[in-house]
């Protein structure tokens, strides 16, 4: 069974964007997928319909064999944890406080109210820090810490969720290239020791290649391209960032160059 | 497009558009015109100003010897008027916790809630204080409490927009990435809500405790015990002396807070 199945699924904003134009595939428990696309090709709303953030307006989602819907939208949510691009922490809250918000949706709203977790809570806090590499940091302010540091404790708030899942919506696209080195080569470690199936949006080509089991390729809320890196051609490529009624598009014929 | 197209896209002159109209003259000549008839049609004189200022010389001249003879009794019922401001607040910040993230769009768990919420929050801001301490004088007897409700039930309105304003502008990020971890409407509010707008939130309310000392001031006018219905006896006695003490004390006591609460908001950062 598939971890995430996603059949004809359609996404159109109230202002008329259709972002994405039935999209099909199949997501195997423990691979690395990585979505490649330009701008607007519609990979982060994919990715933020797999967590239920948006709603598709038609088509339909399941996470290991459960439709998504309105009712089970949280129990879900547990197990398919989420990444940004702009790391989204509570900035006024501590690290370690951070990461246990990835424990909310197992506990009740009682405790939680008071901020007082369990102790094996704090537990499961303790090893996604360590796991990250930043246990020293567990009692700073999340806006203390630098750009990488602060999406190591975005990828600490999901591994303490204990999910099946971790999508991950261009995590480096803020990051400087060793940073995004670092988190792309956290992410790949979780996928090879945890089992967690790892799918992540990225604007850069040679990452992709570098880390991926298969590259899902979009363009204009379509899939254009499905298939390991290494059937990734220069010929795919252009499909995958051609830009629509531009035939001989020198731009893109100079950044593939060196893609 | 190729380089060439860029370059043969060059503008053939390079002069500016035109500029957009300046409506400031407009509105700085309506302002006037607006304050003149206001001034007019009001029968505001001057004359009777500069004639009347030696005459208030006089009057204030006659507070020129506060009395501060009987200070511990004025230091008690000044005491009293900032426990009824302190529970007013206290009652004002319970509601408004509760209330205010179901009056936040971004964080109400449905329509119905948004709107009964926002609706309470007009109610209780559009009934004056003074109107409620006299209905809550009439049902509970002369003293503090019925102040402290008063003082309670018109702020809490306001605290409660105050802070659902707050939650409002909290980064949509933030609200996401709390809730995909899939928590729910209360751990929501108490991680990616209150902790981004805590440094508001207490400014919102250091500037409400301040509000309620002042009114709580006035409400001892209406039987609301304190400070105020002292200043009021005074000041119907012709005893000037005192009456000065009691503004004194008053006045001392709001820059105390003022000063506290400006290093409170300082140590939060």
């Amino acid at each position: 069974m598939s971890a995430i199945s996603i059949q004809s699924v359609s996404k159109r904003f109230p202002n008329g964007c259709e972002a994405l134009m039935g999209i099909n595939a199949e997501i195997q428990p423990g691979s690395f997928t990585v979505v490649l696309g330009p701008s607007g090709a519609g990979k982060s709303t994919l990715l933020r319909v797999l967590n239920g953030l948006e709603a598709s307006t038609d088509g339909s989602v399941r996470i290991g064999g459960e439709t998504l819907g309105k009712g089970n939208l949280r129990k879900l949510r547990a197990s398919v944890a989420m990444v940004f691009q702009q790391f989204n922490l509570v900035d006024r809250l501590s690290v370690v406080t951070n990461v246990l918000t990835g424990r909310l949706a197992h506990r009740s709203w009682v405790g939680s109210l008071f901020y007082l977790f369990r102790t094996e809570d704090m537990e499961v806090a303790r090893q996604a820090l360590a796991r990250v590499g930043l246990t020293d940091k567990a009692w700073s302010r999340a806006d203390k810490l630098s750009g990488g540091q602060q999406q190591r404790v975005g990828i600490a708030r999901a591994l303490a969720q204990r999910p099946k899942v971790i999508l991950a919506d261009e995590p480096v696209a803020s990051l400087d290239p060793v940073a995004s080195e670092e988190i792309m080569a956290l992410l790949r470690e979780i996928r090879d020791r945890d089992g967690i199936t790892v799918v992540v949006n990225l604007h850069q080509v040679d990452l992709a290649r570098r880390f991926a089991d298969r590259i899902i390729g979009m363009n204009g809320g379509r899939v254009v391209f499905d298939g390991t890196p290494a059937e990734l051609s220069p010929q795919a490529l252009r499909t995958i960032y051609q830009r629509e009624g531009m035939e001989h598009d020198n731009s893109l014929d100079l950044a593939l160059a060196y893609a | 497009m190729n380089i060439h197209d860029l370059k043969s896209a060059r503008p053939p002159q390079l002069s500016l558009p035109p500029k957009p109209r300046n409506p400031m003259p407009v509105w700085v000549a309506t302002t006037l015109v607006t304050l003149w008839l206001i001034v007019w049609d009001l029968d505001i004189s001057f004359e009777a100003l500069v004639y009347g200022v030696a005459d208030m010389g006089e009057y204030f001249s006659r507070y020129g010897q506060p009395d501060f003879s009987d200070l511990s009794r004025y230091l008690e019922l000044m005491g009293i008027t900032l426990a009824t401001a302190l529970w007013g607040t206290a009652f004002a910040l319970l509601v408004a916790f509760f209330l205010a993230p179901l009056a936040a769009r971004n964080f109400a768990p449905n329509p119905v809630a948004y709107r009964v919420a926002r609706e309470i929050l007009n109610f209780m801001r559009a009934m004056p204080d003074l109107l409620l301490a006299l209905i809550f004088v009439a049902a509970l007897g002369l003293g503090p409490l019925p102040g402290a409700l008063a003082l309670g039930v018109h702020t809490a309105g306001f605290l409660g927009k105050f802070f659902a304003e707050s939650l409002e502008r909290v980064d949509q990020g933030v609200c996401e990435g709390v809730a995909a971890t899939g928590a729910n409407f209360p751990q929501r509010v108490m991680y990616a809500g209150w902790p981004s707008i805590l440094r508001e939130a207490l400014g919102y309310t250091l500037y409400i405790l301040d509000r309620n000392v002042r009114m709580a001031s006035v409400l001892g006018l209406v039987g609301a015990g304190g400070i105020g219905l002292a200043l009021h006896d005074t000041l119907r006695l012709f005893d000037y002396g005192q009456s000065a003490a009691l503004i004194l004390v008053i006045l001392a006591t709001i820059l105390i807070i003022d000063y506290a609460s400006a290093w409170l908001r300082g140590r939060l950062g």
